[in-house]
């Protein structure tokens, strides 16, 4: 699904990212870990395309990422669940309008999209909460409207950037649940935390970085 | 995985049977009403910008409905201008009739009446009254005048001026008089009007643009949070373009609205004092409100303009704003 060939990437003549290699398979799940400034942003950012690799080759989807025209990055981004650690919700948009928003930018009519709205909602256990504003809600519920939002247009892969980076442990344990789920269905699952204690009791594999290089990892890579 | 090669379209139309273009006129019909929406959440702040905008839509506006009148009002006084041809003292009366008929077959020439040098004495002492004093006169001063219209088609200054000239050549002709230097001065004015205008209308064009392009920067900077998560999510350029596209033209329809109302006014409130200046020229001539032509030709233009200035704008300020 991931394939990372000799990637580097240089902030400022600093290496955010050097020589990092790996391959993640279609429908695994696997955490990227790593302290703060290890290189972790950098990696989803350059899946995101929000940046662009210094040297080496981003394959996503069979789809090598340096080949893409600023006008293919949108189609490519809609391929991506993508969750955020503080959400990025929009606070005047109703919970609704917020996990609808990745169709309606696809063009989805109303009757499909507030079906597949539902059915997310419905997953994440918010269906009763979706008239309302993301700000009434606990931090463990906007997690779960950013969650319903990346998997509303079913994707092959998401991401997810400290996903429970501000929750408390019961609740980083059901958010974790929730991807498991959908990694289940065979959607393809990475997933950057720093929280090892959680890591370590989920049976995934682990692609550890330190100071942008892949210091370990488990079983799954390819490389 | 042939889902993931799918563009969002083909996708859309798998899971219903709606064509491209059928989707594209309901999104476009979708954001029209929602920007719509978003003009009454801060009602004051637009209805400023559409007065300012409307203002600078008024004023050449209505410059130009009032020159576009003015040079007809100057056409209809153009055709009721003729030119005086005295006669040289000596010409009899019989020569001064020949001369008339003669002149009178001219292509360019519609219409040559006669007036003796009797007939001008007369003339003269029943207008003047200075009866007594020309009484007194042994010969009669005043010489026999032909007064000449010339022919629709003709009224051209070169073709006046040829007239005249060819006039002066003629035998038993004294001096030839056309009052056509403050016809000329009209002229010139309303060519300098109409420049000015256009200048006018140019810059406050700009100045549209600019309004609206700056009124567009700061909608984008207040939804630049918005603007980043669509992009996130993989909104294209076209999509994040739309509702700024659709506010520009809501703003130059209101702006037009708004400045057809004050050019209305504005006729209303010359229509009087105009109307007595054209009846001591002995004119019908009226202030004319914005014809339906007219009407729509500004809300064309205002329309359009906003939408460029939206345009414009829009595209670099959007490019400013990508996730980091």
């Amino acid at each position: 699904m991931i394939s990372f060939e000799q990637v580097s990437k240089k902030y400022h003549e600093k290496n955010a990212l050097a020589n990092a290699s790996f391959h993640l398979q279609r429908g695994t799940m696997a955490f990227l870990t790593g302290h703060s400034g290890a290189g972790k942003s950098t990696l989803l950012k350059l899946i995101m395309l929000m940046a662009h690799p210094t040297s080496g080759k981003v394959i996503v989807d069979r789809q090598d990422l340096s080949q893409l025209n600023r006008a293919q990055v949108p189609a490519h981004r809609r391929k991506i669940g993508l969750v955020f650690q503080n959400h990025q919700l929009l606070m005047d948009y109703s919970v609704f309008d917020n996990v609808a928003l990745p169709l309606k930018i696809s063009g989805y009519n109303e009757r499909d999209s507030g079906r597949r709205v539902r059915a997310a909602l419905d997953k994440v256990g918010l269906l009763d909460k979706e008239r309302l504003s993301p700000q009434t809600l606990s931090s463990g519920e906007q997690q779960r409207i950013g969650i319903a939002r990346a998997i509303v247009n079913k994707p092959k892969l998401i991401l997810a950037d400290e996903p429970t980076g501000n929750l408390d442990p019961a609740l980083s344990a059901e958010i974790m649940r929730l991807f498991q789920q959908f990694n289940q269905v065979g959607v393809s699952v990475l997933i950057a935390s720093h929280d090892l204690e959680l890591i370590q009791r989920l049976p995934h594999p682990v692609i550890a970085l330190n100071q942008g290089r892949i210091s370990g990892s488990a079983s799954l890579m390819g490389h | 995985m042939a889902l993931f090669s799918q563009t969002p379209t083909q996708n859309a139309s798998r899971t219903r049977p709606e064509s491209v273009s059928k989707r594209l006129v309901r999104e476009h019909k979708e954001v029209l009403m929602s920007s719509w929406k978003r003009l009454w959440k801060a009602p004051l702040a637009n209805l400023l910008t559409w007065l300012t905008l409307a203002i600078a839509l008024a004023l050449p506006a209505a410059l130009m409905l009032l020159l576009s009148q003015a040079s007809h009002l100057g056409q209809q006084v153009n055709q009721s201008s003729h030119i005086s041809v005295f006669l040289s003292l000596d010409t009899t009366h019989e020569q001064g009739l020949l001369l008339s008929t003669e002149l009178a077959k001219r292509t360019d020439i519609a219409n040559v009446s006669y007036l003796s040098a009797t007939q001008a004495l007369a003339e003269f002492k029943s207008s003047s009254g200075l009866e007594d004093i020309l009484s007194s006169l042994i010969e009669n001063p005043l010489p026999a005048t032909l007064l000449i219209e010339p022919t629709n088609s003709f009224l051209g200054p070169d073709a006046i001026d040829k007239l005249t000239q060819q006039l002066r050549e003629q035998d038993n002709i004294d001096q030839v008089l056309v009052d056509m230097a403050w016809l000329d001065r009209l002229q010139s004015i309303l060519a300098i009007s109409q420049r000015f205008t256009y200048s006018l209308a140019l810059l406050l064009a700009l100045g549209v643009l600019l309004v609206v392009g700056n009124t567009v920067r700061l909608h984008i900077e207040s939804r630049k949070e918005e603007i980043l998560v669509i992009k996130l999510v993989g909104g294209t350029d076209a999509y994040l373009r739309r509702p700024f596209l659709y506010a520009g033209f809501w703003t130059g329809l209101f702006s037009a609205i708004i400045a057809w109302i004050i050019l209305q006014l504005g006729v209303i409130y010359l229509h009087q004092p105009l109307l007595w200046l054209a009846q001591s020229y002995q004119s019908d001539w009226q202030l004319q409100g914005l014809s339906w032509m007219g009407s729509f030709c500004l809300i064309f233009t205002s329309c359009s303009l906003s939408v460029l200035g939206a345009g414009l704008t829009v595209r670099r300020q959007l490019n400013l704003i990508e996730p980091k």
